[in-house]
């Protein structure tokens, strides 16, 4: 299956390997790369999407296939963003072969608040599945790429308890309702992220509703700062590193998602990745921000490259460094040679300063199989 | 009921809703048609002005989705008593728009914020809902003799059901008798444009100035 070890022909490193590597400013090979696969990977195993959410082996079987096709540099084991709320109540519907969606908050009013409880993930159906998923993935190619789980955060997660529009008046209204939901959505997130520790992973953080595209920032700093900052803690006493994803505009509020501690933040397309360089690219390491519909899905290949190479030129040199990914999880039917292209585009250009030259002197006597 | 008295009506409206004021909003609507005032000039200059300034805000990163959505929750508390007063022989003949969110995706925060602007700029409004199958959203368009579709999705995965609208219009032989918009998170200029939809808007206060724009185009086309 000569596609299927195309990263083995041409990258020298191990993802982790890169990884380190690259964090210590040391040579390598590439800049870091994740075209973020999400449920795309069930058109790589040839399963219908729901079955991935549903049976945690098809889930790893999935993401297994799907690294070793493509040779990206995470793993994150994700299917939709309403699971954790699922499992406190939420009602979700499971399309065949889409991806599922949030059919009815876990309560309809903020009289019901007092009825929630916490999740308990390793009793939940379809959380221990993912579990088990990330358990699958991590025994078998975890020495050699970081593995990581979705985790969504409290605000977000609030969202789906009590419906979006619900909480966005509530945000306004009853702030104390607001936190009320997030406290509890957080010690869900917490159980949830211990979880993933023991399963050998670690949380990838994702926050959707906290976008500036919804709320303010002084919003944010009252409903979302709080609680990404307790996980973001949690996750570093762990020694781990913090991935915080937050979808939609989020320029204005770059400086408090590094002030929660994060180490990488992913930044979607709807940001500008040379503005965000020059804001936060000393503090925190830059993810992204290639358009996931209008070039991953639409676009061809070498609309892909031109994107690409746009990304590296715009933050390529951020001081704590850029992965070069998409600007928010890949649309299922993303094109393959899309997602080949990108992390080729990636392979080509090397290292924007004299690193992977140096990297390929220095491995000279590596002999090239491709 | 003096002329003078309906300026400062009209801001007193324009103001509630700005402010997020459901009561206030409900007060003046009284005194709207205590004071014999015409119902339909005080919603646009009075409720549908407050709400194009706080999309003005919105555009601004001032106001945001909570603020937008108190606003609109001030303007139909509004509506809702001048509504019944509006001499609707007197109005002109208003554009008629079926909205919906495309089958598949469940979010509705961006298609009800367009709709609540769309009906206070003046716009009849058809909204179907959510997770809308394309060919019920084309039947109704056509039953309904709608001037647009407009179509909002969140999610990447959802998007193919927009063209599926549009290739169900043309199949239907209607394609030049509507137009169609598109909006959401994922959606972008060129994925309109390679679909064949008429527009594309970022936001809701410019799904509004995009649908004025294309009947004016249209009517000195």
């Amino acid at each position: 299956m000569p596609e299927q070890n195309r990263q083995e022909r041409r990258d020298r490193l191990t993802p982790r390997q890169r990884l380190e590597a690259y964090g210590k400013g040391l040579p390598v090979d590439r800049l870091p790369c994740v075209p973020i696969v999400g449920n795309t990977a069930a058109r790589v195993l040839g399963v219908k999407v729901s079955s991935l959410r549903n049976e945690g082996r098809v889930l790893s079987d999935a993401h297994l296939a799907s690294y070793r096709r493509f040779g990206y540099d995470n793993i994150r084991i994700f299917t939709d963003l309403y699971t954790l709320a699922e499992s406190m109540g939420a009602r979700t519907r499971v399309p065949e072969d889409e991806t599922a969606f949030l059919d009815e908050p876990a309560i309809g009013s903020i009289s019901e608040i007092g009825s929630l409880r916490p999740s308990r993930p390793k009793k939940d159906r379809i959380l221990s599945e993912h579990l088990e998923a990330l358990k699958r993935v991590v025994q078998e190619v975890g020495d050699e790429v970081p593995v990581t789980a979705a985790l969504t955060c409290p605000f977000t997660n609030a969202s789906f308890l009590i419906g979006a529009v619900n909480l966005s008046r509530l945000v306004l209204k009853n702030p104390e309702a607001v936190h009320s939901l997030c406290r509890v959505s957080l010690e869900s997130a917490l159980a949830y992220a211990d979880a993933i520790f023991e399963a050998g992973g670690t949380p990838s953080l994702t926050d959707a509703m906290s976008s500036s595209t919804v709320i303010s920032p002084r919003q944010f700093q009252e409903f979302s700062f709080p609680y990404l900052k307790a996980l973001v803690d949690h996750i570093h006493a762990k020694g781990r590193p913090a991935t915080l994803h937050i979808c939609g505009k989020t320029g204005p509020i770059w400086h408090r998602m590094a002030d929660t501690g994060a180490d990488c933040l992913s930044i979607d397309n709807d940001a500008d990745l040379l503005a965000a360089k020059h804001e936060i690219g000393d503090r925190v390491r830059l993810m992204g921000n290639v358009h996931p519909s209008a070039i991953m899905l639409q676009g061809s290949p070498g609309d892909v490259r031109e994107a690409v190479m746009q990304c590296i030129l715009a933050a390529g040199d951020s001081p704590k460094g850029l992965v070069v990914a998409s600007g928010c999880s890949l649309p299922i039917e993303t094109p393959f040679e899309n997602i080949d292209a990108m992390i080729d585009a990636v392979r080509d250009f090397g290292y924007p300063d004299d690193r992977s030259a140096r990297f390929a002197e220095a491995n000279t006597t590596v002999p090239e199989n491709g | 009921m003096s002329e003078t008295s309906e300026p400062s009506l009209f801001a007193a409206l324009s103001d509630a809703v700005l402010n997020m004021d459901e009561d206030a909003a409900r007060e003046n609507a009284i005194r709207v048609i205590r004071e014999r005032i015409d119902a339909y000039r005080a919603i646009e200059h009075g409720l549908v002005d407050g709400m194009n300034r706080a999309g003005q805000l919105f555009e601004d990163e001032e106001y945001f989705i909570p603020e937008i959505l108190l606003c609109s929750d001030a303007m139909y508390a509004g509506l809702d008593i001048l509504d019944p007063h509006i001499d609707r022989s007197r109005q002109r003949l208003r554009r008629k728009v079926v909205i919906g969110v495309v089958e598949g995706d469940t979010h509705d925060i961006g298609k009800n914020l367009v709709k609540t602007l769309l009906d206070a700029a003046g716009f009849e409004v058809v909204d179907l809902g959510r997770d809308i199958p394309p060919a019920r959203i084309v039947d109704t368009a056509i039953n309904e003799q709608a001037d647009v579709i407009a179509l909002s999705t969140l999610m990447t995965t959802t998007m193919d059901g927009m063209s599926e609208v549009i290739e169900l219009l043309k199949a239907a032989g209607r394609r030049d008798a509507l137009k169609v918009i598109v909006g959401g998170g994922p959606v972008s200029q060129a994925f309109a444009d390679r679909i064949g939809a008429d527009g594309y808007a970022p936001t809701a206060p410019a799904a509004v100035k995009l649908l004025q724009r294309l009947f004016e185009e249209s009517a000195h086309a």
